[in-house]
């Protein structure tokens, strides 16, 4: 068991973001995350990356308790995170983006500069080396994302949308990305609305709903699970790339 | 070849800041090479955590302050010569920076600024009646040298050379962590704290570093200053002018950059200068107006300062030439 999210909860006040929920990742995995706009998705998701601490519950990442740790330590522990909105280091050129991350386990900064050249490569940013961050667009800065959080040599990889608002190209792109980098050896937890993406990428589902999860299993069942359905897919199943409001 | 290229401005300032003086050789020109060269490492000292690191501090003048009274206090409690007083400034300013780090750098925002404002005008409204420290009249340093070491001397020339050399240090730190992994996290951390955070970068212990090593070295110029002048007051060490003009002249020339702060102070101190001469003791209350105003340019037009607009005028001339 890589990563163990028991009883999680997490409230604001006296609203409950994410009640009880539970995840169990194992080695080697790629575990989908789906639910409405809303349903506790992000905040669990904060909470495994450290980002937020839960109210209760308890996270074990890799046979260590990581509840109150502060998100440099699980970076350090080897959980990389990717942003729903792309915090890539705007004035910084796509290669010192990416260095930050490589910085890491590279102290060294000739060490840094070939773990970040290599990372480039293998991300299809190499062309865009020297370009600053700002100069890329949103797919470019989703993809420097995930090349950041590479280069930090992750054991388990966060993903919260990297995926979205990409184009039909550029999604099977980035579909291939992420399969290259699972077949390094990286555990993967998506966080997706394009359900073309969790159904071609994700082995395990786990269905979100107000806070609690509804559904867990393969993802084909759980998309025909009559919850599921009712909260986030509406009536329309054939609707698959519809996100809903 | 690309090296080269990339030590020629180096070089040629560091020539013409070594050549200056000989050229400029009467007093008034001296003492604005010196006033140009003790803003300048101010500037730099500050730009470490405010201009890499983006932790824009309004209160390095209590680092200053403390490096100012440090010598002209061991002279006058123990009769040392002033620059043994040097260490004691810089240890005070570094316990003093992880003092005010600690608690300000969890919190996100101005709350660092707003804190560091408070505790310099704090610091000088408190040394304003601390008898021990001469109170408001403040401390005086030797008034004939008993030998070199006092560092007091009739010319202004040594004083030049001395703070040309502490510069040249300081931007030779400056530089090599530029190229470390500490000068990528600093500029991680102000792009994106949470960002920095998530690869694994220990913001709070960065920020506390810069901040310890800014105000050691802002530390060393308030000394320089006061070894120089022998004389030193609440207002001249701690007053938030010190602060406002560290922080003015490294966004004018270019804050987070190397040359930026050393750019600002070419700049600003000759404009300073023409204002305080031509309108003598009036000129002072000019000096504000002339903050105000450099403030709003830099903020309305170029917030990456002066290096930024030559950078894009040089990128335009490049394009220009390489399209016909």
């Amino acid at each position: 068991m890589l990563l163990e999210a028991k009883a999680v909860s997490k409230a604001f006040g006296s609203f409950f973001a994410v009640r009880d929920a539970d995840l169990f990742v194992d080695e080697g995995e790629i575990i989908g995350l789906i639910g409405p706009n809303g349903a506790g998705k992000s905040t669990f998701f904060n909470c495994l990356a450290g980002d937020a601490v839960p109210t209760t519950g308890k996270i074990v990442f890799a046979g260590q308790d990581v509840t109150h740790a502060l998100p440099e330590v699980h970076a350090r522990l080897g959980i990389g995170r990717t942003f729903q909105v792309p915090a890539t280091f705007e004035d910084m050129t796509v290669l010192d983006n990416v260095m930050v991350g490589a910085f890491l386990r590279h102290p060294h900064h000739n060490d840094a500069r070939d773990r970040a050249r290599q990372t480039l490569e293998l991300t299809g940013l190499k062309a865009h080396t020297d370009m600053a961050a700002h100069a890329l667009g949103t797919p470019g800065r989703k993809r420097l994302e995930i090349a950041r959080v590479l280069a930090t040599s992750p054991r388990l990889m966060l993903l919260d949308e990297s995926l979205a608002g990409l184009t039909p190209t550029e999604l099977q792109e980035a579909i291939g990305l992420v399969r290259r980098i699972h077949e390094m050896g990286v555990t993967i937890v998506i966080v997706e609305h394009i359900m073309e993406v969790i159904m071609t990428l994700a082995r395990r589902v786990m269905a979100f709903n107000q806070g609690h999860v509804i559904a867990s299993g393969k993802p084909e069942e759980v998309v025909r699970e009559e919850a599921v359905i009712e909260a986030y897919l509406g009536r329309g199943r054939h609707s698959k790339r519809r996100r809903p409001t | 070849m690309k090296n080269v290229r990339a030590l020629t401005p180096t070089v040629l300032l560091a020539a013409g800041l070594l050549v200056y003086p000989l050229i400029f050789s009467g007093p008034f020109y001296l003492d604005v090479g010196v006033t140009f060269l003790l803003a300048a490492i101010s500037a730099s000292a500050w730009n470490i955590v405010g201009g890499y690191a983006g932790q824009v501090s309004v209160g390095h003048a209590m680092f200053f302050g403390l490096g100012a009274y440090a010598p002209l206090l061991c002279y006058t409690l123990f009769g040392w010569a002033p620059i043994a007083g040097i260490p004691f400034g810089i240890a005070f300013s570094v316990a003093l920076a992880v003092l005010i780090g600690l608690p300000t750098f969890r919190l996100t925002g101005h709350y660092f600024s707003m804190a560091t404002i408070a505790v310099a005008e704090l610091i000088r409204i408190y040394f304003g009646t601390w008898d021990l420290v001469g109170a408001a009249i403040g401390l005086q340093g030797p008034a004939t040298a008993r030998g070199w070491w006092d560092l007091t001397f009739r010319s202004e020339l040594p004083y030049y050379f001395i703070f040309l050399a502490v510069l040249a240090i300081l931007l030779r730190v400056t530089f090599m962590i530029e190229r470390h992994r500490f000068g990528y996290y600093l500029r991680a951390i102000k792009a994106g704290e949470r960002a920095a955070r998530s690869l694994g970068v220990p913001v709070q212990q960065v920020k506390i570093k810069a901040l310890a090593l800014s105000a050691a070295f802002t530390s060393i110029a308030g000394s320089l200053y006061s070894v120089k002048t022998g004389f030193i007051d609440p207002e001249s060490g701690f007053g938030i002018l010190v602060s406002v003009q560290m922080v003015i002249i490294a966004a004018l020339g270019g804050a987070g950059r190397l040359y930026g702060p050393l750019i600002g102070a070419l700049i600003l101190i000759p404009l300073q200068t023409v204002t305080n001469t031509w309108f003598g003791g009036g000129g002072t209350g000019l000096t504000f107006i002339l903050y105000g105003g450099i403030i709003v340019l830099i903020a309305r037009y170029e917030p990456g300062g002066v290096s930024e607009l030559w950078e894009q005028v040089v990128s335009r001339r490049w394009r220009r030439k390489h399209a016909s």
